[in-house]
């Protein structure tokens, strides 16, 4: 028994300790598909998401985050933060079929999303704005693939 | 020297104690269960204005055990650093039917909750802040369901 455990603890602790570094300083995130292209690619990134922003309050537009997705509790999304609450934001409705534009002020508590890529992503234009408790972390560095090593691309134009 | 050393491990050997204790106290506290203090009058008949003391278990809105009547603990859509305690009224994809002034009854709205949400209503709809209000709620935001009071004692028991 006491040899059992002596093993065991160690790893109960090591696990306890990443645990705590998961959920409240940071993380490595893989993500995949094309509504961050170029910034991301199809194939998938690794890249480093810290959580220490969003507990204190620091996150700008312009900063690419992590949320939690209002249509399905299940999964976490990957957007470029374009609007804080306040903030007044324009949008193109449907890149794809016409230029009609639309302006809304993002309401309290709220954030405004969008993906690099308006033509095949489905962000704040298609679910509103997303509740601040709804954002995990914010991305501030990409490990693979390796020619994209280092922080991440702005918000391109 | 060898005095401070072994002054030092004594303590680290205590902290360390401590430490273990409080990582176990903040996983039970996150995923198990919580006691939570929650006042004001939105939640009238149900729980007390002056502030009742209840047990939230974390582990019903992980495994997707939420229906509608249960009381649950959610992070405000308004202000993430607010939770508010209400009750859900329907789930996704069921109709809701709901007054903004249950004072005037024949203005009524109705709308089908969509697909990761539930609609919230506090018990008093008098003066409740709820799904009226700031619509359906994402089910992200759901931090756990309100089961038992355990303050004041003479309303000790199970709740919902």
């Amino acid at each position: 028994m006491g040899e059992w455990s002596s093993r065991v603890i160690p790893i109960v602790r090591g696990l306890c300790l990443l645990y705590v570094t998961h959920k409240y300083l940071g993380t490595t995130v893989v993500t995949y598909g094309p509504s961050m292209l170029p910034t991301l690619g199809i194939t998938g990134n690794v890249l480093l998401m810290e959580r220490i922003s969003t507990r204190t309050g620091k996150l700008r537009p312009g900063d690419v985050v992590f949320f939690r997705s209002p249509e399905n509790p299940r999964r976490v999304v990957c957007k470029r933060l374009v609007g804080m609450e306040g903030d007044q934001v324009t949008y193109v409705v449907d890149p794809k079929n016409s230029d009609k534009c639309n302006t809304i002020v993002v309401p309290k508590g709220h954030v405004w999303v969008e993906g690099d890529n308006i033509y095949n992503t489905k962000d704040s234009r298609n679910f509103g704005a997303v509740p601040y408790g709804l954002v995990e972390g914010k991305a501030f560095w990409t490990l693979l693939p390796r020619r994209d090593f280092g922080s991440l691309a702005p918000k391109p134009k | 020297m060898r005095q401070w050393r072994s002054i030092a491990k004594e303590a680290m050997d205590r902290a360390s104690i401590i430490v273990k204790f409080l990582c176990l106290l903040h996983v039970t506290d996150a995923y198990v269960v919580s006691s939570n203090h929650v006042l004001g009058p939105s939640m009238l008949p149900t729980l007390n204005i002056t502030g009742d003391v209840v047990l939230v278990e974390h582990l019903s809105h992980r495994i997707g055990k939420l229906g509608s009547g249960d009381l649950v603990l959610v992070r405000s859509p308004l202000d993430p650093n607010k939770t508010l305690t209400k009750r859900i009224v329907a789930m996704e994809g069921d109709k809701v039917t709901f007054s903004l002034d249950p004072t005037r009854s024949f203005s009524s709205r109705s709308l089908v909750v969509p697909k990761g949400h539930v609609w919230i209503q506090g018990d008093n709809l008098y003066v409740s802040r709820d799904s009226r209000h700031f619509g359906p709620l994402p089910y992200g935001l759901i931090e756990g369901k309100v089961f038992m009071r355990v303050w004041p004692p003479n309303s000790f028991g199970l709740l919902g």
